[in-house]
């Protein structure tokens, strides 16, 4: 956590080492808009492999995920979700949910399982990532489910955040919000800069193994 | 601290940028070729018409069994005062393990909130919220509560109450709490109190909790706060002066998301004048202020005290490498001998050191193991030098007294003597008198003339005209120095120092170098000339800061004390040719005037220095009106059979800031201490003061704070101490049980 660099509490090893990289892999190092999107390569719930620049040409939405989590189910149950889905599947969008949550946590399902998942809750993802070991998910320093990224068809990082305006679990909440991600695609379909680029992600934290 | 971080400074901080460049890494996963298969499942799925069941939503309140979080409405006092106000607080009971979230909740999570229904005419307030903590969870940092919290409102209840009649007060509050697992939870609250028209008094049953949770709210921090945005971080610097051993933890926790990154670990460190954060930077950039709390928390005799301040940071411009967080030792080793280079192009320094090279230049062609040596003992006079003043700073130190690097420059003598060496310098190189003679052999040829030991002292010279130099351009290795072992800060200053000696070292080592010289003649000596300016630049200077310590007086002693400078050095210069009886009276006349200059320095007393660094720190006021804190004046007192509250305080000492603040400032304290004419001493810590050491170690006690109540003469009974975390309530019922006790009596 905080370390107090006082007289006698500085460790004299740790000041001969880079400080700068320690500190920088105690955190996740979040990617930035306008900057190329980390590649990344992950098996979908039906075992198939997927890359991030295998979708060059294509707009790409990461969507993180965890059926679990009452922030997501907010989005689910209200169909939110699944209409932002199908909305943006229909101008070509490819949508992958990832779900890295650890074995043994919440939100962790085995490939069928999230196929069941999509297929109960018609969700209409492109494919579901699973990311049990968190890998894509520190990649990204995703926090949150939902947290949501678009990646342009030249590979750019344009949006990273939440889902929408109202961090609260209830539903009543989604009528009224303003979605940031629906908002970031009309801009982008209307060669308009994404106005906001970067929005606090809300929800659950991401379970991360650790 | 008199000097003041200027230009210069930042042209150090440029350099450090310039190597943390280097160190910095900045990896996007490099682009993996990796096959990609895939193109089927491009083409969007086709959902099913006909779609499942959506699960059934659960009710969102539930049953006061199932929640996680035990929740009520609880009251600070056990009425409603009509047309006033009252404190109510949320009380949360978390299970172990389970939290609930701060107002900006960090990584994930959700705030707490409440949606109040109150009757017509009342009024709620926003909640205050106590300091939070970091709740790590993997690789996540969350801000929020354990075990228990209580979230406190202010109510406004309306002047038409009817007294007597109770009045509910409800609201619907909802929160998350989660342990590993999120659980979305909400509650109808409601507390009813009876209307009355006078103060209601405080309900037992929750004064403590409301006393702690007051504790834990953030006081407005009492220290200017800057915000610096380098590549590579957020510095955060609290002009605070803070004593390094007490301070065991430092966090700050902002207000909104995404300036900082949550888990990214804090770096701060206390120096000598500010306390610094080095924040990690979040996904949006800092635009304006940055706002949030810092939470500190200080070693006790008596345990831990957790102090939180609300700081609004003012953004200040800043080369990228001012907020590179890693000043490690062997970086502050090579910005240390980088800075002692750059010295060399100093003011103060330039001119002796570039006679020195001249002097090497002129006879080149001589002994190259004289020219070796005479270098290496210059190295010695400058490392022996620099050596002795930081070793003096680190005892200084290691006793505990407050100073900072550049502290010979608090002494107004210092700076006097000063002043009249670099001016004498500079006469010497304007030709006043002949470089090379008496008085010290200042300057130039000086090894030429008395060999070692004139080359010695040339690095003694050199090493005491740098000094005030250093301060303001070495900031950010010394400070940095200052806060590590003894061993390392020595190390700082001797790389500090050599490499200021290093470009004479080496002249004198590699002579062949010399060839790079222009050759000697008569440019070397309007070039001397030239260099008399900066030396006066800088006597200048010194009187400035003169001027600040002593005000006019000090500045007419300085004067007059150059101006017997410039006499004996005009005395000496004139009569040197003459004939024998001339140069003695010369001689004797010059030293007289260098010895009246001297003495002059001792003569008014200057008035000592009000801008000592821990003074610079506001202790605030609190209201109440005090004397300062003598033995004298307590048996005084004492003997006057008057009760005494003593307040041991120092301005460094967060603790007695905040017990200044929210103990000791409230009308109630006020009230209590006019009921019993109490007599309010205070005892001022933040300069040593041994007679206040004395005091503390009567009662068992090292250090601040320290808050004694004695009750008067007449009733035999003993001072009380109070507890070093105080409340308005501690303070308030001791004066008050005692007193009645011993009226009653």
């Amino acid at each position: 956590m905080k370390s107090v660099a006082s007289s006698h509490a500085l460790p004299f090893a740790l000041a001969i080492g880079m400080a700068g990289l320690i500190t920088a892999g105690a955190a996740l190092a979040a990617p930035s808009v306008q900057q190329p999107a980390p590649d990344f390569t992950a098996v979908d719930s039906n075992g198939r492999s997927h890359s991030l620049s295998d979708f060059r040409g294509q707009t790409v939405i990461l969507e993180w995920t965890n059926h679990d989590c009452p922030y997501v189910r907010k989005h689910y149950e209200t169909g939110n979700m699944q209409a932002l889905q199908k909305d943006s599947a229909k101008d070509g969008v490819v949508w992958l949910s990832v779900i890295s949550s650890a074995p043994g946590t919440q939100g962790y399902v085995k490939g069928d399982e999230a196929n069941r998942l999509t297929e109960t809750r018609d969700a209409a993802p492109s494919a579901v990532l699973l990311d049990p070991e968190g890998k894509v998910g520190t990649l990204y320093a995703a926090r949150t489910t939902p947290h949501m990224y678009i990646v342009d068809p030249e590979g750019t990082l344009v949006y990273m955040g939440g889902i929408d305006d109202k961090p609260t679990s209830r539903r009543s909440s989604v009528k009224d919000a303003k979605n940031y991600v629906r908002q970031a695609l009309a801009e982008m379909k209307a060669g308009q800069p994404i106005s906001e680029a970067s929005t606090r992600p809300y929800g659950c934290s991401v379970k991360y193994a650790y | 601290m008199i000097l003041k971080r200027t230009e210069m400074g930042r042209l150090v901080n440029a350099l450090a940028a310039c190597a943390i460049f280097f160190f910095a890494t900045m990896s996007f996963g490099a682009a993996q070729d990796l096959p990609g298969l895939v193109q089927d499942m491009l083409s969007p799925q086709q959902a099913p018409t006909d779609s499942a069941p959506v699960p059934s939503v659960p009710p969102l309140s539930l049953p006061n069994a199932e929640r996680k979080v035990d929740a009520s409405l609880v009251s600070e006092v056990s009425g409603l005062p009509v047309g006033g106000e009252v404190w109510v607080g949320l009380r949360q009971k978390i299970p172990p393990g389970w939290h609930t979230y701060w107002r900006n909740p960090g990584d994930s999570g959700e705030p707490t909130h409440i949606e109040w229904q109150l009757p017509d005419g009342f009024s709620a307030g926003e909640i205050q919220w106590p300091a939070p903590h970091r709740l790590p969870y993997g690789p996540l940092v969350n801000f929020g509560y354990k075990d228990e919290v209580l979230l406190l409102t202010r109510i406004k209840a309306p002047a038409d109450l009817p007294v007597g009649e109770p009045v509910t007060l409800r609201g619907h509050a909802r929160w998350l709490v989660c342990e590993e697992i999120c659980i979305p939870e909400d509650q109808e609250v409601a507390l009813t109190l009876v209307a009355t028209s006078d103060s209601p008094g405080a309900d037992p049953a929750w004064a403590e909790l409301f006393e702690n949770t007051r504790r834990a709210l953030p006081q407005p921090a009492p220290w200017p706060t800057t915000v610096a945005t380098g590549s590579d971080g957020l510095r955060l610097s609290i002009d605070a002066s803070l004593p390094a051993d007490r301070v065991s933890d430092v966090a700050f926790f902002p207000y909104e998301d995404g300036w900082i990154d949550n888990a990214a670990e804090q770096e701060a460190r206390i120096g000598a004048e500010a306390l610094t954060v080095d924040l990690q930077p979040g996904y949006r950039p800092l635009e304006g202020i940055l706002e949030g709390i810092i939470v500190i928390e200080e070693a006790l005799e008596t345990g831990t005290a957790r102090q939180a301040f609300r700081v609004v940071a003012e953004p200040v411009l800043a080369p990228a490498g001012l907020a590179g967080p890693d000043i490690t030792v062997l970086n502050a080793f090579l910005f240390a001998l980088m800075g002692g280079l750059i010295l060399n192009l100093m003011p103060c320094v330039f001119p002796v050191l570039s006679m020195k090279a001249l002097a090497l230049a002129a006879k080149a062609h001589g002994e190259r193991q004289h020219a070796a040596i005479g270098g290496a003992v210059f190295t010695l006079g400058v490392l022996v030098s620099f050596a002795a003043i930081a070793g003096s700073l680190i005892a200084l130190q290691a006793g505990g007294t407050q100073v900072g690097w550049g502290f010979q420059l608090q002494s107004p003598v210092f700076v006097t003597l000063l002043a009249y060496l670099l001016f004498a310098v500079g006469l010497s190189l304007s030709g006043v008198f002949a470089v090379g003679s008496s008085l010290m052999g200042i300057g130039g040829n000086l090894s030429a003339v008395s060999g070692h030991r004139g080359a010695f002292l040339t690095g003694v010279l050199a090493a005491i005209v740098a000094t005030p130099c250093t301060a303001p351009f070495m900031g950010a290795a010394i400070g940095f120095a200052l806060t590590q072992p003894a061993a390392v800060s020595m190390g700082v200053f001797l790389a500090l120092s050599l490499g200021m000696a290093l470009p004479y070292l080496l002249l004198s080592l590699f002579p062949s170098l010399l060839r790079f010289l222009p050759r000697p003649g008569a440019w070397m000596e309007r070039l001397k000339q030239a260099l008399a300016f900066p030396m006066y630049a800088s006597a200048i200077w010194l009187v400035w800061v003169l001027s600040q310590q002593t005000g006019p007086q000090g500045v007419l002693v300085a004067l007059a004390g150059i101006l017997l400078i410039a006499f004996a050095a005009w005395l000496h210069g004139a009569t040197r040719e003459g004939a024998r009886g001339w140069r003695v009276t010369g001689a004797v006349g010059a030293s007289a005037a260098v010895i009246l200059a001297l003495v002059l320095v001792r003569l008014p007393a200057p008035a000592p220095s009000p801008a000592s660094p821990v003074a610079t720190a506001s202790l605030p006021s609190d209201g109440l009106a005090y004397e300062p804190y003598s033995a004298d004046r307590l048996a005084q007192l004492r003997r006057e059979n008057r009760a005494v509250f003593v307040n041991f305080t120092a301005a460094w000492c967060v603790t007695c800031l905040v017990n200044d603040r929210v103990a000791l400032a409230t009308q109630e304290v006020a009230d209590a201490f006019a009921r019993w004419d109490v007599a309010y001493l205070k005892g001022d810590w933040t300069n040593r003061d041994p007679e206040i050491t004395a005091a503390l170690r009567e009662f068992g006690r090292s250090g601040v704070p320290l808050y004694v109540f004695y009750p008067p003469a007449d009733s035999g009974r003993d001072p009380i101490v109070l507890p070093q975390i105080l409340t308005e309530a501690a303070v308030v019922s001791t004066l008050d049980s005692l007193n009645r006790d011993i009226i009653g009596g």
